[in-house]
């Protein structure tokens, strides 16, 4: 037994394996949902499994997490019934439709101190709030720590896009948090 | 450069995907520009606050388990079938023998609790001091070397925020920015205390932006330690 060459599934336990952490860190928040989350990437690591033949890249994890994202986004369709999440599309449009060259150049940030102040809770709230196309970027770059190429591997988006729509995420991101904070602060 | 240029990409520049050549100018214009400061630091913020509130969260070993067992479901029908049940008699202890390693090994019975799981794989590094920061990160990096799915947090505070400030040098003069980027690029993650800086009347503008704030250095080391399971070293 053990000279024999490793068979296909040991190499993919050896390669893929090691990000499955990763798969579910990103499941949970695409899904929102832990169970779902669990679903998700069995799903995705067996599927994961079936195309393992064409898989030629060094980059196991972007390769993993581009499944893993896809089967999160099918399993949520099929729950949509049950959890319809888009109550904040219209803050997201009013996002999309401002002006795109002035996008970033927005008021000053006096912001910053009060997101510093916010509870965990408040935002793992507004980020969970966000529409998923937001949430995504976000959650790839700040809590998977992916670079923006990986980013636009595993979300199928060109580079420019990924770095338009990780900023408008981010000032939508704070306009919630800060938002929260001040109605706290104001007693509502 | 002016505003409206910088702030096209104070993301990119504040999640170090610019080159040199890109980024000092944006450097130059900060430099002079409260209001983009200010931007930059609404980022920081954010990144802070996201940091701190979202813990990484390793996947369930019972995920591991049913993974591992998918996988070798799905394998089973390209192994060769026994040709007759005798084949099948013969293979039966041996197969036991191996369901039985297969279910000590996935379920590890013997390590009871999640914490202990947990501690293997996180660690927390304490800077209090940036004298030997270039020492540490080299230890950090052969940590990563030969464990390169640890979790890996460094809290700075103190005088250990030093090394963490733009255009900070290590001891033989090289800059510890290129380190900084490999290190987040390979996922570790770096907060520095806002009391210091606060105490040390330091602007967060001058934090680089690999590192992200959390509102106490020690505090978070602490809830790392009890909350998550994360084990501790000081270099």
């Amino acid at each position: 037994m053990p000279n024999t060459p490793p068979t296909d599934r040991e190499r993919f336990v050896t390669l893929m394996l090691p990000h499955l952490d990763a798969a579910y860190g990103l499941a949970r928040w695409l899904t929102r949902n832990d169970e779902l989350a669990e679903d998700a990437v069995q799903e995705a690591c067996l599927r994961a499994f079936r195309f393992f033949g064409s898989f030629r890249g060094d980059a196991p994890r972007p390769w993993l997490l581009r499944i893993v994202r896809n089967a999160c986004y099918e399993l949520a369709e099929r729950e949509r019934s049950t959890r319809q999440s888009d109550t904040f599309n219209e803050s997201k449009h009013d996002a999309e439709a401002a002006a795109p060259g002035a996008v970033l150049v927005l008021p000053v940030n006096p912001e910053a101190a009060l997101i510093a102040r916010a509870e965990r809770d408040q935002v793992r709230a507004c980020l969970d709030a966000l529409p998923a196309d937001y949430r995504e970027v976000i959650v790839l770059r700040e809590l998977q720590g992916c670079t923006y190429k990986e980013i636009a591997m595993i979300a199928g988006l060109p580079i420019g896009t990924v770095m338009s729509r990780l900023a408008r995420a981010r000032r939508l991101l704070q306009a919630r948090i800060s938002e929260t904070m001040r109605q706290e602060d104001t007693g509502t | 450069m002016n505003c409206a240029d910088a702030g096209r990409l104070l993301n990119a520049y504040a999640d170090g995907e610019l080159n040199l050549e890109s980024a000092l100018p944006i450097e130059a214009h900060l430099e002079t520009c409260a209001r983009c400061r200010a931007s930059l630091e609404g980022l920081t913020a954010l990144r802070g606050a996201l940091s701190a509130a979202c813990d990484y969260r390793p996947a369930p070993e019972r995920l591991r388990a049913r993974v591992l067992g998918g996988l070798a479901r799905e394998a089973a029908p390209r192994a060769p079938a026994p040709a007759w049940p005798a084949r099948l008699l013969v293979a039966l202890p041996g197969l036991l023998a191996l369901l039985i390693t297969g279910w000590l090994v996935v379920t590890e019975p013997w390590k009871q609790t999640a914490p202990q799981a947990a501690a293997r794989s996180h660690v927390v590094y304490h800077m209090a001091s940036s004298e030997h920061a270039g020492a540490a990160l080299r230890t950090l990096k052969n940590l990563l070397d030969a464990a390169p799915q640890m979790k890996v947090v460094v809290v700075a505070h103190n005088n250990g925020i030093d090394f963490l400030r733009r255009g900070a040098k290590d001891e033989t003069g090289h800059a510890f920015a290129a380190t900084l980027r490999e290190f987040r690029a390979r996922g570790v993650e770096f907060r520095v205390c806002t009391n210091t800086l606060t105490r040390r009347r330091i602007d967060t503008a001058d934090i680089v932006p690999e590192a992200v704030l959390v509102p106490s250095g020690i505090a978070e080391i602490s809830r790392l330690q009890s909350q998550l399971g994360y084990v501790y070293l000081r270099i």
